[in-house]
């Protein structure tokens, strides 16, 4: 995935913005933390509609790159390349990204449907628009009936569907999520994995989605994205040819799911030889 | 239920079991009365200050009116101090010492000074009351404000949320249960210095009447109004909690 075009760095104006740009791309960025090399000459682009998975270890600099997108770290990071978001620099709070985390970071204060709305009301949805949007994606979560329940009422995986209906409910066309299932049992990991698949599937929302499971990724993905430690690097980039719509456990069942999982894997593990 | 009826049964025996321990060696003169007080004649001093004659009444409604007063002058004082020191990081920082060296100082030995500086009535009292129950409020609140979720500041942030939508919709609502602690035993605290300041100097209140009663070695007398005080207490912690249930439905 070298890039073709090499075009100056920092902003263009959002007249520019074709369909062809990429929803977001890196070309040769390095990011650096003082002397920590978090990532290194990451060449990368996302397509409009696209379902990309980036799995690495811990360390792997996988979290750097979809924060520095999220406009969450500060520009000066970036010690080479540039990294763009909609053909523009990463701004924080970009209103057309949504982001979520491992953990479920919801408000304890707000009831399930009170979270759900949260994000879109941060960013100044009409009322009506947000509070319906929120009651449709509550039903499609499966937690129709627990609209009023405080999170702490509810269990991990019921909490982390209530942050996939809040995050959904922003509408954003990029979804950077990190890790979002990893801190769920495998039972429950399943059944939200199907869950993010159905709420995707027929949008033509991008999503940024970083594991370290590489099941998951191949899973859920139209392309793996392999990176090692040590610096941070891609090592591969995979596209996976398997039919949509999926379904998770029905790909249990399928060689090429399993073939796909086996040629990757020889790569991470070179790419754990070489780091 | 009948778990929970059993506990308050055993927790009532547990209680007779004392009470009758202590009735009975000051009955058989295995001590003295006069010193260590007897539950019989708590008793009927608790009837008598409570019901028949009613005399504690004023001094409780005494103690208790200066108690507020402190809570609301100490207590409103540390949430704004602990707003500024939020606000203005800078500010904590030079005022930190200081005020760390203040808390440090035993608030009671401080009291003479402040009679003497505020005069025996109400606002001596309050003063003691108010600047004990001012550090830890203080505490609490600056705790809670900074004890804000990190992952909910992140959100926060990939959401665009401004300075002020952050701190209104994700700092403040999160640092209520931590202020309410605080607020919990900022109250029980200024009840302590204002009767800490009756007993040393005073025309009036709970604390006067113990000192007064101690004086004339009357050991029932102080214990009564000690239940009389623990009680009251109690009810105050438990009014806080009330309200805060309130506030605070979800946590």
């Amino acid at each position: 995935m070298r890039t073709q075009e090499q075009k100056p760095s920092g902003a263009r104006a959002a007249s520019e913005v074709t369909t062809d740009t990429p929803i977001l791309e890196f070309n040769g960025a390095t990011i650096k933390f003082g002397n920590v090399t978090a990532a290194t000459d990451v060449d990368l682009k996302v397509e409009r509609g696209e379902f990309l998975c980036i799995v690495g270890p811990s360390g792997c600099g996988k979290t750097t790159m979809l924060n520095y997108a999220a406009g969450l770290l500060p520009e000066k990071v970036l010690a080479g390349g540039d990294i763009n978001v909609f053909g523009e620099t990463p701004e924080e709070g970009h209103s057309d990204i949504a982001y979520m985390l491992a953990r479920d970071s919801l408000l304890p204060w707000r009831t399930a449907l009170g979270n759900a709305e949260f994000g879109a009301e941060a960013r100044r949805t009409p009322k009506n628009v947000r509070r319906e949007r929120a009651l449709r994606l509550m039903q499609r979560v499966g937690l129709e009936g627990f609209e009023s329940s405080f999170p702490k009422e509810l269990s991990h995986g019921m909490r982390q569907r209530v942050a996939l209906a809040r995050t959904f409910c922003l509408d954003a066309n990029l979804l950077l999520m990190d890790e979002p299932f990893g801190a769920l049992d495998a039972q429950t990991k399943l059944q939200l994995e199907d869950l993010l698949l159905e709420l995707w599937q027929g949008s033509d929302r991008t999503i940024v989605f970083i594991t370290h499971d590489l099941s998951e990724a191949i899973a859920l993905g139209d392309r793996v994205v392999v990176m090692a430690a040590r610096p941070g690097r891609i090592i591969a980039d995979v596209k996976i040819d398997l039919p949509r719509p999926r379904k998770i456990g029905q790909l249990q069942k399928d060689q090429a799911f399993h073939d796909y999982h086996a040629k990757i894997w020889s790569t991470l593990e070179d790419g754990f030889a070489t780091s | 239920m009948t778990e929970r009826l059993t506990l308050y049964a055993m927790r009532l025996g547990a209680i007779a079991f004392l009470l009758a321990i202590w009735e009975g060696i000051t009955r058989t003169g295995m001590a003295d009365p006069n010193f260590v007080g007897q539950p019989s004649k708590i008793y009927s001093d608790l009837v008598e200050g409570l019901i028949t004659e009613g005399h504690i009444w004023p001094e409780l409604g005494f103690t208790l009116y200066t108690t507020l007063l402190s809570f609301v002058i100490g207590a409103g004082a540390a949430i704004i101090f602990g707003l500024l020191f939020v606000l203005f990081p800078k500010a904590e920082k030079v005022l930190e010492p200081i005020l760390a060296a203040f808390n440090a100082m035993p608030r009671t030995a401080l009291a003479p000074l402040l009679i003497v500086w505020f005069g025996l009535g109400i606002w001596s009292k309050v003063a003691i009351g108010a600047s004990l129950c001012f550090f830890i409020v203080l505490q609490n609140t600056v705790a809670g404000i900074r004890g804000v979720n990190a992952d909910h500041v992140t959100l926060a942030r990939t959401l665009g949320l401004s300075r002020s939508e952050l701190f209104w919709k994700i700092t403040m609502p999160g640092a209520v249960p931590v202020m309410f602690a605080g607020l919990r035993l900022g109250l029980v605290v200024a009840l302590l210095g204002v009767v800490a300041g009756e007993i040393i100097a005073s025309r009036h209140g709970v604390g006067q009447q113990i000192s007064y009663l101690a004086a004339a070695f009357d050991m029932s007398g102080v214990w009564a109004l000690l239940f009389v005080l623990a009680f009251a207490g109690m009810i105050l912690a438990w009014l806080l909690d009330v309200i805060e249930a309130r506030l605070n439905r979800w946590h």
